[in-house]
C-alpha cells in the first residue's frame, strides 16, 4: 500500500510539473499584461509600466520566468500578483471561501443523491422511479446561472416577503399534502390497500404538520424545542436501528434509544455551555458524543455489539446535530430583526459588519450559504441519483444477491449488507472527481452569488494575464484532483477486496 | 434475564436524566438570554447599503483616478466645493469659504473653517492646501496626478504652519477658477504623508514652497502609493476623514464601511453607517429587491429598467450623465475635408431615430443633443442651443443629401465609421446610419475595432472617415478646449483630443477668450458663438447625452441623482432610511 502511494505520488508530481509548465506558458501568452497601463494618459505611464515589468519579471524571457517562479514555489513562495499583493494570502482567502461553499453542498448532494438513487433502484419502474428519473434529467439540464436567478427570486426574495406574515395558505397545504402522500405511497411496496393507507397517512401527516407550523407562526421564530427534539431523536433511533440491525433484536434499539435520551437530556443540561461556544468546543462535544455513544453501544449491545455501537453513534450524532440546529434557531428572531426581517441573502458570503454571538454569526453564514448550496446540490444531485441507481440495479441482479435471498435473509440485510457496499464502489470514484473538480469549478456559482473564491481568483488572473494567481489556483485544484483520485483508489481497494493496490 | 436487567438500567438512567433536566432546564434558559440582547443592540435602521460594481481601491483619488474612489470619498474627504444638484459647482460652506479678491492678477482667497479638523484631531490648515498644490501644479516632479490644468497657473501659496487662510494667485486669467480650487475628495491629510516620510511640518511647508522635489521624495512616494488600498486596510490611522463620515472598516472584495465621524464639526449625518458593497451589475437588481442593498446605480438597459420598474417599493430614476455621444469627421485623411460631403452626411444621419430606438427605451425623457458642450440638464442649455444651427439637421433629409452628393460627384462614396468594440449599441447606431445614408448614395461600412482607442489604433492614426464615440463633459469650460483647438501638429502625439484635426482660427480665438473669461455669466454667450461656428463648419455631429439609471428602496429618503461623475453620493449624509 505504501509503495502504491509513493509511486502514485511520484508519478503525480511529474504530471503536475509538466502541467504547470503548460499552464504557465498559456497564461503568460494569453495577452498583453501591460494593456491597461498603455491606455493611461500622462507622464506617469512609463513609470507604472516599468514598475509592473519589474514586479512581473517581464524583461526576462518566458522559460526563465517560469523557472524562477518554480524555484520560488519550492521555497514555499507563491509570489505576488501584478499589483504586488501576496498570492498566498489571496489564495488562503479564496480557498476558505470556496471550501465553505463547496463542502456542505457536495456532502449533501452525495448523501441525498445516493439515498434517492438507491430507493429508486429498489422501486424500479415504479411511479417514484419515473418521477426521480424525470426530475434528475430536468435538474441535470438546467443552466446554473438560471437556477441561481430563480432561487434568488423564490427562495430568497419571495420567501423573505412571506416571512412577514408566515401563514401557509390552505391551497398550498392541500397541494403539499397530496404530494407528500404520493411520495409515501410511491416509496412503499405492497398491495393497493397498503399503498392507499400510506398515501392517507403521508398526506395527513404533512397536512397536520403544515397546519401546525402555520397556526403557531413557527417560521417567524422557528425552533425545535425539547418535545420536538425528543420525538425526532426517538424517531432517528428507531429508524437507524431498523436500517442497521432490524427491529427484531432489541439490544441495539435500546442502545440507540438511550443515546437519543441522553442526547435530549444533555441538550438541556448543557445549555449554559452552549451559550457562546467556539467551533473547537463544538467539535470537542461531538467527539465526546461519539465516545459516550460508543460506550453505550458496547454496554447495551449484547450479541449485536457492533451494530449497536454504530446505531448508537449515529443516533447520538443526529441528536447532537438537532440540538445544534435548535440552539442556532433560538437566535433567529434577533438575527432576523437585524437584517430587517430578510434572513435569506442573495449575494455575498456574510452581512457586512454583522457581529453576533457564535449562533447568530453561523445563522448569518447559513443564510448566505443557503442559495448557492441549493444551486450546487440541484445540479450535482442528478448525477449521483443516476449513478447510484444504475450501480445498485446492477448489483441487485447479481447471483450472490439471489443466493443471499435464497438463504432466507431478510430484504433489509440483503440490501444494506450485501448490495449496498458493492453498489457504492463506482460512486466513490465519482465522489472523488466531483469534489476535486468542484474546488476549482464553482466559478459560475461564485460569480452569480458574489463570492470571492477560487473561481474569481482564477478568472481575474487570466483576464489580467497574471500567471501568479492562476498558478496558485492550478496548484491547489490540480493537487486536489491528484490526491482525491488516489484516495478513490484506496477506498476502492477497501470496498472491493478483489482489488490489490500494487 | 439479561434483557430485563439492561432495560432496568436504561430506565433508571432515563429517569435520573429527566430529574436532572427539570433541575437544570431553568437555569439554562436564563443563561441564554444575555447573549441574545447583547447582539440586538446593532439597530437595523441605522445602516444604508449602496451597491457598486467596482471596489474602492484608493483613498487618494487624484493619484488613482478611478471613479469609484471619488464616489466613495465624496463625504469623507471634503473640499471647498463639490458637484451639487445638476452637476453645478457648489461651495461647501462647512469646509471653508473662498472669494475672488482680484481680477488682475486673478487671486482667490481661501479660508478653512476654524473648527475644521481631521478625524485624528489634527487641524486642517496650510499644510493640506500645500499638498494639494504640490501635487496638482505639476511644479514638483514625481507626484502622480490626473492632470495639472489650471493649478499649473497658480503660484505656491505663501501660508505658514497652522494658517487657516491661503490664496491662489494665477499667472493669467482662468475661467474655471472656482472648480480649480481643492474640491471634494481632493484635500488629503498632509500630516499623514509627511509623518510617514519622517518629515516635520515646517520642513514640509518650506520644501513645498521652495519646490524642492528631492527633499519631498519620501512624501511623493507615500502620496503615490501609501493611500492605495490593496487587499484591505492594515493601518486605519493613515486614513483620517474631514467630513461627516470616516472609513471604519473594509472587507476586501466585499464592502467598505463608512461611519459617522465623531470629530465632524457640521450637522450630524442622518444615518450613522453607510456600507458600499461590491456587487456585479447583473446581481444588483435582485439584491435591491431583497433589500440587501438600498441603492444601486447600474448601467441602463431596457430589460433591467422593466425589471426594476416591476418591483414593489423601488423607485427608479433615469437621467442624463455628463457624457455625450457624437460623430467626428476626419479632417486629416478622408474626403470629409470637403464641407459639401460633411453636409450631405449630416443631412442623412437619423439623429431622432437613433434616440427614439436606442435611448428612449432606457430613459424616456431622452432627447437629441443640439450642441456639444452644454448638456440638456444644464441651466444654459436652452440659451446655447437656440439658433445654433442644429435645427437644419433635426430630421434626415435624404433628397437633400443625395443632391449634395451628386453635386460633388461622389455618389457611392465609401464611409468607414470607426468605433470601439464590443459595444452593441454603437453597432446598432452604425446600422441605423447605414440604413438611412445608403439611401442617399453613401456606402457605409462598419469599421468597429477592439483596438479603436489604443495607441496606434484607428482613432490615433486617423484611419476612419467618421468616428463614433463619447466624450465625458463637465461643468468646466476648460475641459473641452483641446477638442476643438487647432492641433499643434496632426500626429498621434500632437493632436491631443482633437482627433480629426479640425481647425478654425475663429474657434481658436473664441476658446481662448472663453478660457480667460473669469465672469461666469458671460460664458453662455461665448459658448453659443462657438457652437454656431462648429455647426456651420460641421466639425462634429452631437447625438445624445448618455443615460444613467438609479434605483433605490423607496423608504430611502433624500436620494438626489447627480449627472457628475462623483455621482449620487454627493449628499450621502442626508440619506435616511424610514422605518
Amino acid at each position: 500500500m505504501i509503495a502504491f502511494i509513493a509511486r502514485r505520488l511520484i508519478v503525480s508530481f511529474f504530471v503536475l510539473l509538466a502541467a504547470t509548465m503548460v499552464i504557465y506558458a498559456l497564461t503568460a501568452l494569453a495577452g498583453d499584461p501591460l494593456e491597461d497601463l498603455r491606455e493611461l494618459p500622462g507622464p506617469d505611464r512609463d513609470r507604472k509600466i516599468a514598475d509592473r515589468i519589474e514586479r512581473m519579471n517581464l524583461d526576462v524571457p518566458l522559460p526563465l520566468r517560469y523557472l524562477s517562479w518554480l524555484g520560488n514555489l519550492f521555497r514555499g513562495d507563491l509570489g505576488v500578483n501584478r499589483d504586488g499583493q501576496d498570492v498566498s494570502v489571496l489564495l488562503g482567502n479564496a480557498l476558505s471561501a470556496t471550501l465553505q461553499l463547496v463542502v456542505a453542498a457536495t456532502v449533501l448532494a452525495v448523501v441525498i443523491g445516493v439515498i434517492v438513487g438507491i430507493v429508486s433502484a429498489l422501486r424500479q419502474y415504479s411511479t417514484f422511479d419515473y418521477s426521480v428519473t424525470f426530475t434528475a434529467f430536468v435538474c441535470f439540464s438546467l443552466p446554473l446561472f438560471w437556477v441561481a436567478v430563480m432561487l434568488k427570486q423564490y427562495i430568497a426574495i419571495e420567501f423573505n416577503d412571506w416571512l412577514r406574515d408566515p401563514v401557509i395558505p390552505p391551497t398550498v397545504i392541500a397541494v403539499a399534502s397530496l404530494v407528500g402522500g404520493l411520495i409515501w405511497a410511491a416509496v412503499l411496496v405492497g398491495g393497493r390497500r397498503a399503498r392507499l393507507a400510506a398515501f392517507a397517512l403521508g398526506a395527513a401527516a404533512t397536512a397536520v404538520t403544515l397546519t401546525l407550523l402555520s397556526a403557531t407562526r413557527w417560521f417567524a421564530d422557528p425552533g425545535i424545542g425539547v418535545v420536538g427534539l425528543a420525538v425526532l431523536a426517538g424517531g432517528t433511533a428507531v429508524g437507524v436501528t431498523a436500517l442497521i440491525s432490524g427491529l427484531r433484536h432489541r439490544d441495539p434499539l435500546y442502545a440507540a434509544l438511550s443515546a437519543a435520551g441522553i442526547g435530549v437530556i444533555l441538550s438541556q443540561v448543557l445549555d449554559p455551555v452552549l451559550a457562546d461556544p467556539s467551533w473547537l468546543e463544538i467539535f470537542g462535544l461531538a467527539l465526546l458524543t461519539v465516545a459516550v455513544c460508543a460506550g453505550l453501544g458496547y454496554a447495551l449491545g449484547g450479541l449485536l455489539r457492533r451494530q449497536a455501537i454504530l446505531a448508537a453513534v449515529l443516533t447520538g450524532l443526529v441528536t447532537a446535530g438537532l440540538t445544534f440546529l435548535d440552539r442556532m434557531l433560538r437566535g433567529f428572531a434577533d438575527y432576523s430583526d437585524y437584517v430587517r426581517g430578510r434572513p435569506i441573502a442573495t449575494i455575498g458570503s456574510s452581512t457586512p459588519n454583522f457581529k453576533g454571538d457564535f449562533w447568530q454569526t453561523n445563522l448569518d453564514v447559513a443564510g448566505h450559504l443557503l442559495l448557492p448550496t441549493m444551486a450546487l446540490i440541484l445540479i450535482s444531485l442528478a448525477t449521483y441519483t443516476r449513478y447510484s441507481r444504475s450501480s445498485m440495479l446492477e448489483v441487485m441482479n447479481l447471483d450472490y444477491v439471489r443466493t443471499a435471498r435464497a438463504k432466507g435473509l431478510p430484504e433489509r440485510t440483503v440490501v444494506t449488507k450485501h448490495a449496498f457496499r458493492n453498489g457504492m464502489i463506482p460512486i466513490t470514484t465519482l465522489m472523488a472527481f466531483d469534489f476535486a473538480g468542484v474546488i476549482g469549478g464553482a466559478i459560475v456559482t461564485e460569480n452569480v452569488f458574489g463570492w470571492q473564491g477560487m473561481g474569481s481568483l482564477f478568472l481575474r488572473g487570466l483576464q489580467q494575464v497574471d500567471p501568479a494567481p492562476v498558478m496558485a489556483f492550478f496548484i491547489v485544484s490540480g493537487s486536489a484532483i491528484v490526491l482525491f483520485n488516489m484516495l478513490a483508489d484506496i477506498i476502492y481497494a477497501y470496498l472491493d477486496p478483489r482489488i490489490r493496490l500494487s | 434475564m439479561t434483557h430485563r436487567r439492561r432495560l432496568g438500567t436504561f430506565l433508571t438512567a432515563v429517569t435520573a436524566g429527566a430529574l436532572l433536566l427539570s433541575a437544570c432546564g431553568q437555569s439554562g434558559n436564563e443563561a441564554s438570554k444575555p447573549s441574545a440582547s447583547a447582539t440586538g443592540g446593532a439597530a437595523s435602521g441605522q445602516t444604508i447599503t449602496y451597491a457598486g460594481e467596482q471596489e474602492f481601491n484608493s483613498y487618494n483619488s487624484i493619484a488613482v483616478n478611478n471613479l469609484v474612489n471619488s464616489t466613495a470619498m465624496q463625504r469623507v474627504l471634503l473640499g471647498f466645493w463639490y458637484y451639487g444638484e445638476n452637476g453645478v459647482v457648489t461651495p461647501d460652506k462647512d469646509f471653508g469659504t473662498y472669494t475672488k479678491t482680484s481680477d488682475d492678477p486673478l487671486t482667490v482667497d481661501y479660508e478653512f473653517n476654524a473648527k475644521a479638523v481631521w478625524s485624528d484631531g489634527n487641524p486642517i490648515d496650510c499644510d493640506d492646501a500645500l499638498l494639494y498644490w504640490a501635487a496638482k501644479s505639476g511644479k514638483i516632479k514625481g507626484f502622480q496626478v490626473d492632470g495639472t490644468t489650471g493649478v499649473e497657473l497658480v503660484k505656491a501659496p505663501a501660508c505658514k504652519a497652522g494658517d487657516k487662510k491661503f490664496s491662489f494667485q494665477y499667472s493669467e486669467p482662468f475661467a474655471d477658477w472656482e472648480s480649480n480650487g481643492p474640491g471634494a475628495a481632493d484635500v488629503l491629510p498632509a500630516h499623514v504623508a509627511y509623518k510617514a516620510a519622517g518629515m516635520s511640518e515646517a520642513d514640509f511647508i518650506a520644501a513645498v514652497q521652495a519646490g524642492d522635489a528631492k527633499k519631498l521624495e519620501a512624501v511623493i512616494k507615500f502620496y503615490n502609493e501609501g493611500w492605495v488600498i490593496e487587499g484591505g486596510i492594515k493601518d486605519m490611522s493613515l486614513f483620517p476623514a474631514s467630513g461627516p463620515y470616516k472609513i471604519s472598516a473594509m472587507q476586501p472584495g466585499q464592502s467598505l464601511t463608512l461611519s459617522a465621524n465623531d470629530k465632524w464639526w457640521g450637522a450630524k449625518p442622518a444615518t450613522p453607517t453607510v456600507v458600499m458593497r461590491v456587487i456585479s451589475q447583473e446581481e444588483q437588481a435582485q439584491a435591491l429587491q431583497n433589500r440587501e442593498v438600498n441603492l444601486i446605480e447600474p448601467q441602463p438597459n431596457p430589460d433591467l429598467l422593466a425589471q426594476l420598474q416591476g418591483m414593489q417599493g423601488v423607485t427608479v430614476k433615469t437621467g442624463d450623465a455628463y457624457t455625450y455621444e457624437h460623430l467626428d469627421f476626419n479632417f486629416d485623411s478622408s474626403p470629409f475635408k470637403d464641407k459639401t460631403l460633411r453636409e450631405a452626411f449630416a443631412k442623412c444621419v437619423p439623429r431622432q431615430l437613433i434616440v427614439d430606438n436606442l435611448i428612449k427605451p432606457l430613459a424616456p425623457q431622452a432627447q437629441v443633443l443640439q450642441v456639444r458642450n452644454v448638456l440638456p440638464f444644464e441651466a444654459d442649455y436652452a440659451t446655447v442651443s437656440q439658433g445654433s444651427g442644429s435645427e437644419a439637421y433635426a430630421q434626415p433629409d435624404i433628397e437633400g443629401a443625395k443632391a449634395l452628393l451628386e453635386k460633388a460627384g461622389k455618389v457611392g462614396m465609401e464611409v468607414k465609421i470607426g468605433h470601439n468594440l464590443p459595444n452593441p449599441r454603437r453597432t446598432q447606431e452604425v446600422q441605423l446610419i447605414a440604413d438611412s445614408c445608403n439611401k442617399a448614395g453613401f456606402k457605409i461600412t462598419d469599421a468597429g475595432d477592439e483596438k479603436f482607442f489604443e495607441a496606434g489604433g484607428p482613432l490615433a492614426t486617423n484611419t476612419y472617415d467618421v468616428a463614433l464615440f463619447a466624450w465625458t463633459g463637465s461643468a468646466e469650460v476648460s475641459g473641452w478646449s483641446s477638442t476643438y483647438t487647432t492641433a499643434k501638429e496632426c500626429s498621434e502625439a500632437g493632436k491631443e483630443n482633437n482627433n480629426g484635426c479640425y481647425s478654425n482660427k475663429q474657434v481658436d480665438e473664441l476658446i481662448k477668450k472663453l478660457n480667460a473669461e473669469i465672469d461666469k455669466t458671460k460664458h453662455p454667450a461665448i459658448i453659443a458663438e462657438i457652437e454656431k461656428v462648429l455647426w456651420s463648419d460641421l466639425a462634429t455631429i452631437p447625438l445624445f447625452a448618455h443615460p444613467n439609471m438609479l434605483a433605490w428602496d423607496e423608504k430611502l429618503q433624500n436620494v438626489v441623482p447627480n449627472p457628475a461623475q462623483s455621482s449620487v453620493t454627493w449628499n450621502m449624509d442626508k440619506w435616511a432610511l424610514a422605518q
